[in-house]
C-alpha cells in the first residue's frame, strides 16, 4: 500500500477491483465506511461477482474475469480524451505518457464494452464520476493479480492512478491490502525464489551485501551451491514448485526435487492441486510446519511425511509488517502449549542438526530482537534501519497517543512518529514514511518523491523519444538541496551506494541535505524490460471468447520460466470452450481463512459454513437441471474433478461459476478424514476448489491465474 | 438508571459474523444454539442488507409474559435474562419471540427440550455474581466489569452498538447526521441525485 488503511478516510472516492474487502479485509471496512458516510464518497466496485462488498458500493460494475487492464486503459483513456488528466502531475513526475496514452487510445469505450462486457457509457461514467471526486483510492487484491497478464493488470491501475493525479496524496494512492498481519512482512523478506530480502534481487553484489550484513564469510556461503550460477538463477516458484518433482513440462535444474518443507503454507491453495498429489508421492521427504495439519499431512499416500506442531501466534513473539507498511511487535500471550514449539525453536534445532549454526547465530544472540536489528541493519532498500525493537515496543505501549486520522503521535513517548514507523524509516530520529511518494512533505518528517531506479534519461523503442527520467526542476519536497530532480546517492563512502552502505552514511548525507537517499525521478508508464512495455489486453489463456483470442493473443511460450517452460501461446485453443462452456473463478469467504487447515479447526467457524459449495446463476442451474442444495461436477480442462453442493444465486453472471478456496479433506470424491492424525481432523470436509483451477501463470511473477479459468459442470 | 440496549447500524453491517463468533467463543456457546445471527437480505442483488440480531431486551418483553414458571425476568436496566434452574423447556417464549431469539439444546426424541438459552447482553445469570456456577450456565458477566457484550466489542466496523440506550442514541445521531439529511428525506433522492 502507498498510503494506509487509515489513511482512506480520507478519500473523495474508492475503487475496488478484484478486491472483496468485506469478506478478505473486513476490519479495513470501517475506514471504507468512514469515507463513504463522511466524504459522501462514493464506492465503485468492479468485479465478476456482486460480492458483499458490492452490497456496500454505490456503483457495481460487473466485468467478464481476466479483463481488468483493457478495463482500466480504458478509463486511463476516457480521462485523456475528455481532459480530466492531471496536466501539471504528468509534466512534473511522470514519465512514457505519451507512449502510454497512444497505446490506450485504442481502448475507446466501445471496445472496452466489446473485450470486458462493460457498457460504453458506463466507462466515460465511471471515469467522470473518479475524475470530479479526487482523491480517488484505489484497491485490488488477488483478482487483479492471479492471471497470465497479471503484471500487466496491476501496473495499469498504477497509471490510471498517475493519469488522475491521485499519488502521493492523502486520501489516494494504490491500497493493496495484504492476506494478514505479516503477508507485507513476508514480502519485504523476499520469502521468493527470485530475491534475497528488501528486493536486492540475486546478484552477486545482492549476495556480498547480505553476506557482510550475516558477517559470514561469501566464499562460505558460495560454498553451500552446486556451482556458483544456481546462486544467481531464479528458483521454482510456490505456483509451480511441484514440476520440479513430477518434470511433466521440462525443468532446468540439475536434479529434480526431492525434498520439501511446507512452513505455515496452505496447500490447497496451489491451482492444479490434484497434480501436486504426484508430487507428495514422488518425494523423498516431505515435513510440514503448522498449528493445524494442513492438507499435505493427510494427502500424501507415501510413508514420508512428517509433521513438525508449531505454535500459534499468541505463544510467541516478534516484529510483523502490517499491510499499511507498519512494524508492530507481537507480544507472547502464553507459553507454546501441548507438543507444540515456536518457529524459532524448530529452525534452531533444524540449523543446529544441520550444522551451521555458528553462521547462522552469529549476530542473533537474543530472540527474537536481534533478529528484526539484523534484518533491519540489512533492509536499506526499503528503509527498515530506523525501527528498533526498542522503538517498535514503544509504538505498542502507547496506542492511544496516535490520530486515528493521520496515524501521527501528538505528544507523549512517541511524538511526531507515524503508527509503526511505516517504510522507509531512514534513521532512529525519522518518524516513517505513512504516505509514499508524497512531497509536500519535507523528507526527515515522512515525505519522499519517486525512486530514482532507472537511469537518468531513457530512450523508448516505440517512439524513438528520449526522456529524461528524473522529475522536472523545482519538483521536490520542501527542504530539498537540490530544486528539481536528482539521481540516488552514491560514493558517499567509495564503492557503495545508498542500499550497500552499512555505515549509513550515505542516508544520513541525503537527509541532512532534505533529500531522498534514492533520488527524485519520475514514475514510468513505459517499462522497457517488459514483454508488454505499455499494458494492453491479452485473453485469458482459457478464454470464452475465440473471436478475441486471434485479436489479443498471448505470448509466446517461455523456456526456463523459474527453472520450468510454460506455455502460453501453445495453451490457448480457442476449441477449448466448445467442450468446457463455463468460466471459473475463485475467492474468500469470511468465514474461513486461506487454506483453511486453522478456521476450519474452528467448531464455531465450521458451524457457519461446514460445506464446500458452488455459486451458479438460478438461469444457469435451471437450464442444466441443477437444483439448490443438490451436487454437481465440475472438471477443468486439465482433469481436475470435485463434487460440490450448488448454491444459488445471483451474485453471480450466467457464464459463471464461483469457488471458495478454503477447502480441503477431500481430493476428487475421496475423503481423507482416516489420513489426519487421529483427533486432528478439520471439523469442516470439502473438495478444494483448486482441484479445478486452470493452467495458467504471470508472465513476470509466474502467479497462477485462479480466477478466469473455463470448466464445465453437471449435475452428480 | 441507564436502560441498557442493541442497535444495529444496517449501513454498516457487513455480514462478517464477528459479532456471533466472539459470542460463541467467550460464552461456551454449544454448537447449535445461537445466542446471535447475522440474517442477510436480497443476498446477492442490488439492494443486500445484512443485520445481526439477537435477543432485543424488550421494555414488554413478550417472553416474560407467557412463561408459565415465570423462569424470565428483566432487570433494572433493561436486560432480560432467564433462570435455567427454573425453566422447564416449554417453547413458549420462542413462540412468543418476534426476534427468533430463545434457543433450546439439541432435542431428544419427541422433542423434549432443555432449559432455555439465550443472549444475556454479557450480563451472566441469577446466579452469584462472577460465580462459577453463573459462568458455567451463562457465561461472561461483562456489564459487571463495566465493558460492553463481546459482539459488539467484537464488531469491526461498529455496525453493532450496545449499552447504554442514550449514549448508543448519540453515536447513531451522530452517524445519521454525517451521512446527510439527503439519505431519507422525502423527494431528495429524485431532486438532488448523488453526483
Amino acid at each position: 500500500m502507498t498510503n494506509s488503511l487509515n489513511d482512506i478516510r480520507h478519500a473523495k472516492s474508492m475503487i475496488f477491483i478484484g478486491s472483496n474487502a468485506t469478506e478478505a479485509h473486513p476490519v479495513a471496512m470501517q475506514h471504507i465506511l468512514h469515507a463513504k458516510e463522511k466524504n459522501n464518497a462514493p464506492i465503485v466496485v468492479v468485479d465478476p461477482r456482486f460480492t458483499k462488498l458490492a452490497a456496500k458500493a454505490t456503483d457495481f460494475v460487473r466485468i467478464r474475469p481476466g479483463t481488468d487492464a483493457a478495463y482500466m486503459m480504458g478509463l486511463v483513456n476516457a480521462v485523456i480524451q475528455n481532459g480530466w488528466e492531471d496536466k501539471e502531475f504528468l509534466r512534473a513526475r511522470v514519465a512514457g505518457y505519451e507512449e502510454m496514452a497512444e497505446i490506450a487510445s485504442h481502448y475507446t469505450p466501445e471496445v472496452v464494452e466489446d473485450i470486458t462486457g462493460i457498457p460504453a457509457d458506463d466507462v466515460t461514467r465511471v471515469a467522470k464520476l473518479l475524475a470530479n471526486n479526487r482523491p480517488t483510492s484505489l484497491t485490488w487484491c488477488m483478482g487483479g493479480t492471479q492471471h497470465h497478464i497479471g503484471s500487466s493488470i496491476t501496473r495499469a491501475f498504477c497509471i490510471l492512478q498517475l493519469v488522475l493525479g491521485n499519488m502521493g496524496k492523502s486520501g489516494g494512492g494504490t491500497n493493496i491490502f495484504r492476506g494478514h498481519d505479516n503477508v507485507q512482512g513476508a514480502t519485504d523478506m523476499c520469502i521468493l525464489s527470485h530475491s534475497l530480502p528488501a528486493y536486492y534481487g540475486l546478484s552477486d553484489g545482492a549476495w556480498q551485501h547480505w553476506c557482510r550484513v550475516w558477517d559470514v564469510d561469501y566464499d562460505y556461503i558460495t560454498s553451500r551451491f552446486k556451482d556458483k550460477k544456481w546462486m544467481n538463477s531464479k528458483g521454482f516458484t510456490l505456483a509451480r514448485w511441484y514440476e520440479g518433482v513430477i518434470q511433466e513440462e521440462k525443468i532446468h535444474q540439475y536434479t529434480p526435487i526431492k525434498a520439501l518443507i511446507q512452513w505455515g503454507c496452505g496447500p490447497n491453495s496451489n491451482s492444479q492441486y490434484h497434480k501436486v498429489r504426484k508430487a507428495y508421492d514422488m518425494l523423498d521427504l516431505v515435513v510440514v510446519v503448522d498449528p493445524f495439519p494442513t492438507m499435505t499431512a493427510a494427502l500424501g499416500g507415501k510413508d514420508n511425511i512428517y509433521i513438525l506442531p508449531s505454535s500459534s501466534q499468541y505463544e510467541t513473539s516478534g516484529s510483523v509488517t502490517s499491510t499499511s507498511r507498519q512494524i508492530q511487535w507481537r507480544n507472547k500471550v502464553v507459553d507454546p502449549i501441548y507438543d507444540s514449539k515456536s518457529d524459532y525453536d524448530i529452525m534452531a534445532q533444524l540449523v543446529e542438526k544441520l550444522g551451521f549454526a555458528e553462521e547462522f547465530y552469529k549476530n542473533i544472540k537474543q530472540v527474537p530482537e536481534d533478529i528484526t536489528r539484523e534484518l533491519g541493519r540489512g533492509s536499506l532498500t526499503i528503509g527498515y534501519n530506523g525501527q528498533t525493537p526498542e522503538r517498535i515496543k514503544r509504538h505498542m505501549e502507547n496506542w492511544h497517543t496516535f490520530n486515528i486520522d493521520d496515524l501521527q503521535a501528538k505528544g507523549g513517548p512517541c511524538d511526531g512518529d507515524y503508527y509503526g514507523m511505516p517504510w522507509p524509516c531512514w534513521s532512529e530520529e525519522h518518524p516513517g514514511t505513512p504516505i509514499l511518494y508524497d512531497i509536500s512533505k519535507p523528507v526527515m518528517e515522512g515525505g519522499l518523491p519517486f525512486r530514482n531506479r532507472f537511469g537518468r534519461v531513457a530512450t523508448y523503442v516505440m517512439s524513438g523519444r528520449e526522456e529524461v527520467q528524473l522529475a522536472a526542476e523545482g519538483v521536490c519536497n520542501p527542504g530539498s538541496e537540490i530544486q528539481g530532480g536528482y539521481e540516488e546517492f552514491k560514493e558517499v563512502v567509495p564503492g557503495t551506494n545508498w542500499k550497500t552502505d552499512l555505515s549509513q552514511k550515505t542516508i544520513k548525507e541525503a537527509l541532512n541535505k532534505g533529500m531522498a537517499p534514492f533520488g527524485n525521478a519520475r514514475a514510468r508508464c513505459v517499462v522497457w524490460t517488459f514483454p508488454d512495455q505499455v499494458p494492453v489486453h491479452r485473453e485469458p489463456l482459457h478464454s470464452p471468447r475465440p473471436d478475441l483470442i486471434a485479436k489479443y493473443p498471448t505470448y509466446e511460450d517461455q523456456s526456463n520460466h523459474y527453472r520450468v517452460d510454460t506455455r502460453f501461446a501453445s495453451e490457448q485453443d480457442p476449441d477449448l470452450i466448445k467442450k468446457f462452456p463455463y468460466v471459473i473463478t475463485t475467492g474468500r469467504m469470511v468465514e474461513h481463512m486461506g487454506a483453511g487447515a486453522e478456521t476450519r479447526s474452528n467448531q464455531y467457524l465450521a458451524e457457519l459454513q461446514p460445506d464446500m459449495y458452488a455459486e451458479i446463476n438460478p438461469r444457469t442451474a435451471n437450464n442444466i437441471g441443477i437444483r439448490a442444495g443438490g451436487m454437481v461436477e465440475i472438471e477443468s480442462p486439465e482433469g481436475g474433478k470435485i463434487k460440490v453442493k450448488a448454491k444459488i444465486t445471483e451474485r453471480v453472471d450466467e457464464r459463471t461459476i464461483f469457488l471458495p478456496f478454503h477447502y480441503g479433506g477431500m481430493f476428487m470424491g475421496e475423503s481423507l478424514a482416516d489420513n489426519y492424525p487421529k483427533g486432528h481432523e478439520p471439523f469442516a470436509f470439502g473438495e478444494p476448489g483448486n482441484i479445478v483451477t486452470n493452467y495458467g501463470y504471470d508472465i513476470i511473477t509466474q502467479i497462477q491465474a485462479t480466477k478466469d479459468g473455463l470448466c464445465t459442470i453437471r449435475p452428480a | 438508571m441507564a436502560r441498557m440496549k442493541f442497535l444495529c447500524d444496517v449501513e454498516r453491517c457487513i455480514d462478517c459474523s464477528g459479532c456471533v463468533i466472539a459470542c460463541k467463543e467467550g460464552n461456551h456457546v454449544p454448537v447449535g444454539i445461537n445466542r446471535r445471527r447475522v440474517v442477510t437480505l436480497n443476498e446477492g442483488k442490488p439492494g443486500e442488507k445484512s443485520i445481526s440480531v439477537s435477543c432485543m431486551h424488550c421494555s414488554d418483553a413478550p417472553c416474560i409474559a407467557v412463561c408459565p414458571v415465570d423462569a424470565i425476568y428483566q432487570r433494572d436496566d433493561g436486560v432480560v435474562l432467564v433462570s435455567k434452574k427454573t425453566c422447564i423447556g416449554c417453547g413458549y417464549c420462542f413462540m412468543a419471540c418476534p426476534f427468533g431469539a430463545p434457543q433450546f439444546p439439541a432435542g431428544n426424541v419427541f422433542g423434549a427440550r432443555g432449559a432455555m438459552d439465550k443472549c444475556t447482553m454479557c450480563a451472566g445469570g441469577p446466579e452469584e455474581t462472577f460465580s462459577d456456577e453463573e459462568h458455567k450456565l451463562y457465561g461472561q458477566n461483562r456489564i459487571a466489569e463495566g465493558k460492553v457484550p463481546l459482539c459488539a466489542g467484537m464488531c469491526a466496523t461498529k455496525a453493532l452498538l450496545a449499552g447504554d440506550a442514550d449514549v448508543v442514541a448519540d453515536v447513531y445521531r451522530q452517524r445519521v447526521f454525517q451521512r446527510g439529511a439527503g439519505v431519507n428525506a422525502w423527494g431528495w433522492s429524485k431532486a438532488y441525485p448523488k453526483k
